[in-house]
């Protein structure tokens, strides 16, 4: 809403157009002084039950964590722990992704659609522990090991989206390109894909937090890389202080995907839409 | 030129107790350079006409034939609602259904009729910044940049502001005067029928086609102009007679 005003800013503002400004500006300290608010009160409840609640080295303090963190990312495997994590969600989420949308776009086949019905939704409700530990049973720490948790875990995920986005093509517009005589590969560049894109940004958004979970629970039992392994490990050596900087980092890097990444992504691709999320 | 041939065309949609007939015992032959109006009440199956034409919807029975010169040609249509691609600008819009949509002549005739309908600033807006009346010049300018040989128009004007009308009326006039377009016009409005027309077809409820008038006058017509009226009147009394006033 905002991202329009300013385009048509124009150089003599009326009293009205003023006070509306005034307002918008307002409305945002608002929003970040809650949100801002909402850190100070979480981490400072966590810095003084550190020590008062339970013992700090049962539960270090966000201080405490900043220290650590410098230590960590000086052994050098800050990095290459977030980047076989990444590596893993991304290959896995991948193959969910490619292998959801052509299930997605089967159902518009009627008998495809009945024949898959009840997996999906087997595919949606299962845990992913049970992925994890089928995995690991199966294939140890090969590489499918941890694929396989993660593609069961997201790819319905993706199917069930696209299948939904699929249902609800606008048949007045492509009515409208057929009557034109539109090529069949304008109708789909410019009305199938663009009416799908939200779908499948919904599914990459809720895939890939769920696909994070699973990858660091299967890197937890059967990996020797990567965050879930770090956790084991520092959990194992009874040393808190490491595993909450890497449970606090990976936060922190789940927060920055989904706020910074996919939001930057989603403004770029639905500009068209006036009402584009401000938070 | 072209030749449209309508022979017992029939068209129901549903079954069983959802079954309606939308178009029934349509014959009709329309050719060359005429403007054909299509009256009759809300429900007689005017769009299911062109849908059909357009080869939007096929005929439950009967066939239609459309012959051009340009025989790859397509025609253009302008639909009851805008139709726009709302993630697209109003040029791309228009771009979307030209035949070479990357060829400069393309942007330029896009541009040259997106200023006739008077938005030649909004090229660059999304279709939902724009006023629904505004939406529906951008369908009617998409639909005449294509530069059919035959055009379909589905009460173009119907959502628009009497003067923006009247303007639009004219230019539409003007350039099947100038280019010897085939028109099919579905209209509401009796008086417009009269006034832009070379026929007049009634349609009634169940899709019948009732009553075929030749508008034998001269151009430019004047609604004040005595014969225009009863012309109008006319054509008006065909309908109290064939009871299809709206209630
Ligand atoms: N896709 C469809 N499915 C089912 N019924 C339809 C469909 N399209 C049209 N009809 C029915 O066919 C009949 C004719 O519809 P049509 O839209 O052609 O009317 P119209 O003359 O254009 O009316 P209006 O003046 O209100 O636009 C109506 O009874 C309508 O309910
Ligand atoms: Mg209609």
């Amino acid at each position: 809403m905002t991202a329009v005003q300013e385009r048509q800013e124009q150089p003599g503002k009326s009293a009205e157009e003023e006070r509306l400004e005034a307002e918008l500006r307002r409305e945002k300290q608002r929003k970040w002084f809650w949100r801002i608010l909402g850190y100070i009160v979480v981490l400072g409840v966590w810095e003084l039950s550190s020590g008062w609640v339970l013992e700090e080295n049962l539960l270090p303090g966000p201080i405490r964590i900043i220290q650590t963190f410098p230590e960590i990312v000086a052994t050098g495997r800050f990095f290459s722990s977030f980047g076989a994590t990444l590596t893993r969600i991304i290959v896995g989420f991948g193959i969910a992704l490619i292998l959801g949308s052509a299930i997605g776009l089967l159902t518009q086949i009627k008998w495809f659609e009945n024949f898959f019905r009840d997996f999906q939704t087997v595919g949606l409700t299962s845990p992913g522990l049970v992925w994890a530990l089928v995995g690991l049973i199966i294939w140890g720490f090969q590489p499918m090991g941890w694929i396989f948790p993660i593609v069961m875990v997201t790819f319905a995920l993706v199917s069930v989206n696209i299948a939904e986005g699929v249902r609800s093509l606008p048949k007045d517009l492509i009515d409208m390109a057929k009557a034109f005589g539109t090529p069949q590969h304008r109708r789909q560049r410019e009305i199938v894909i663009p009416h799908l894109a939200p779908f499948i940004f919904t599914a990459v958004r809720f895939g890939f937090s769920i696909g994070w979970k699973v990858t660091v629970l299967t890197e937890v039992f059967s990996s020797n890389e990567g965050i879930g392994f770090e956790m084991r490990v520092s959990s194992q050596l009874f040393q808190l202080d490491v595993f909450f900087t890497w449970v606090l980092s990976f936060f922190v890097f789940a927060l920055f995907l989904e706020k910074v990444v996919l939001q930057y992504f989603e403004r770029r691709f639905f500009h068209w839409r006036q009402e584009v999320s401000t938070a | 030129m072209a030749h449209i041939k309508i022979a017992n065309l029939r068209k129901e949609f549903g079954v069983g107790d959802d079954k309606v007939v939308a178009l029934q015992n349509v014959n009709l032959d329309i050719e060359g350079h005429v403007f054909v109006s299509i009256v009759g009440p809300s429900g007689c199956g005017k769009s299911t006409l062109l849908n059909i034409l357009s080869g939007i919807e096929t005929p439950s029975s009967g066939t239609v034939d459309i012959t051009q010169d340009r025989h790859d040609a397509n025609p253009g249509y302008v639909f009851q609602a805008a139709r726009l691609l709302p993630w697209r600008s109003v040029m791309d819009n228009l771009l979307f259904v030209q035949p070479d949509p990357d060829a400069p002549e393309a942007r330029e005739r896009c541009q040259r009729y997106l200023d006739m309908v008077h938005l030649g600033d909004k090229g660059d807006k999304f279709p939902g910044e724009l006023s629904g009346g505004m939406q529906q010049r951008v369908g009617i300018a998409r639909a005449f940049a294509v530069e059919p040989d035959v055009l379909f128009m589905d009460e173009p004007f119907s959502h628009l502001d009497a003067i923006t009308a009247r303007s639009l009326r004219r230019e539409l006039h003007d350039m099947w005067q100038a280019t010897g377009k085939t028109i099919l016009f579905v209209t509401h409005d009796v008086g417009e029928a009269v006034e832009l027309s070379s026929r007049i077809l009634v349609f009634a409820k169940g899709g019948r086609l009732e009553d075929d008038i030749t508008v034998d006058m001269p151009f430019p017509r004047d609604a004040a102009d005595e014969n225009v009226a009863v012309a109008k009147a006319h054509v008006l009394k065909k309908f109290e007679d064939l009871d299809l006033v709206a209630t």
